[in-house]
């Protein structure tokens, strides 16, 4: 009995499971194959996910989300479909982007100029590139989840992953 | 899993500890072989952590498409901070409050906090089948896949909060209570208490329909 306690190392250990414990033990496992069986991953997520090692890319500095305006924003009334404001930040490396029902407008700062691809899962992107401003628009909002890996000079800036 | 061999519980061949098919101890070492550039180890936290990843998704009750989304972004967010991630043997906790959170603001952006559609759930056409369906296709295993379907429908008529709660506990392999409360944003202290109060529930609403 006390290695099976001790699996459940977050209760209080008394070496014995009371006849409850043992029942809603065994219920909570028959729950568990009813989930395995009835709303297991999906095949092609799990796949997804396996290809998503793809992404994996050491060179690049990963900018962080500082501020989206889904979280952090105070609403304005009256205003029923607000574009999502986000900001990304590596060290002094900071992207503004606003994404709206039309594309994507963002800016790079410090300003300058960067090729950027509008990364879109382990294998589609697109391509947009950062006037001398540091500037740039796409023409469409991404689908699903989104990052952004901007090339400025020698740096590569990849930002965090994203649902828009 | 044997076709030819029928159980009388649900829960025979699957120890009742709380392991799986990844030790939630081999974590950190597969992160760190991840990140040094191991697919295979890459695969297997997939297989030993998405479905914790899935049932956080499915307890915030988002539509399949918004599920498929989140659950996405939060590999893809992992593959991104592999190598940076402070303690690589919580990971299983990094994802399920990276999923928590996307979900939250998912639910926030949009108010589409739809419950999941049983119907279409429960009548999930036959493509894509686990080991497990194939075993319950077997003829012998037709009063077993009954009890299933009657067991997930009291499931899931239960209570938000235990069905919540439920539903990250029922990931396969078990989650731990850390991971629980990263998935939750509740404390580790009150999930074994709430667990079986919420088991209990269950069980009482099975006897009253006569399925235990």
């Amino acid at each position: 009995m006390s290695d099976m306690n001790d699996d459940f190392g977050d209760e209080p250990s008394d070496g014995t499971f009371t006849d409850e414990e043992l029942g809603t033990g065994l219920l909570e496992e028959e729950l568990r194959q009813a989930a395995a069986i009835l709303d297991p991953v999906p095949t092609g997520l799990r796949q997804i996910a396996v290809d998503a090692f793809a992404l994996h890319d050491l060179d690049a500095r990963v900018a962080e989300l500082t501020f989206d305006s889904l979280v952090d924003a105070i609403p304005v009334r009256g205003e029923t479909d607000p574009p999502r404001m986000l900001t990304f930040r590596a060290d002094e490396v900071t992207v503004d982007v606003e994404v709206t029902a039309d594309g994507l407008i963002g800016q790079v700062l410090p300003p300058g100029p960067a090729r950027i691809e509008v990364l879109n899962g382990p294998l589609a992107h697109a391509r947009l590139t950062a006037d001398d401003m540091g500037r740039f628009t796409g023409g469409a909002p991404p689908t699903g989840p989104f990052a952004l890996r901007l090339r400025t000079g020698r740096e590569v800036v990849v930002t965090e992953w994203l649902r828009a | 899993m044997a076709g030819g061999t029928t159980h009388s519980t649900a829960y025979d061949g699957v120890s009742y500890t709380r392991g799986g098919t990844v030790d939630r101890a081999d974590v950190g070492v597969l992160v760190q072989s991840a990140a040094d550039g191991d697919a295979a180890a890459w695969k297997s936290l997939v297989d030993g952590l998405g479905p914790l990843v899935w049932s956080v998704v499915r307890a915030h009750g988002l539509s399949d498409a918004d599920a498929h989304e989140v659950y996405q972004t939060a590999w893809f967010r992992l593959a991104q901070h592999l190598g940076r991630i402070r303690e690589p043997e919580k990971t299983g906790s990094w994802l399920a409050s990276t999923a928590r959170h996307e979900c939250l603001k998912l639910i926030r952006a949009s108010k589409r906090w739809t419950p999941t559609d049983d119907a279409q759930l429960l009548d999930r056409p036959s493509e894509d089948r686990t080991p497990e369906e194939s075993v319950l296709d077997s003829e012998e295993a037709a009063a077993q896949t009954e009890r299933v379907r009657r067991l997930w429908q009291e499931f899931e008529e239960l209570g938000e909060r235990c069905r919540q709660l439920l539903r990250v506990l029922i990931s396969s392999p078990p989650p731990s209570y850390q991971e629980v409360s990263a998935a939750l944003g509740i404390a580790v202290g009150s999930i074994g208490p709430m667990r079986q109060r919420c088991l209990r529930r269950l069980r009482a609403r099975l006897e009253a329909r006569g399925t235990i």
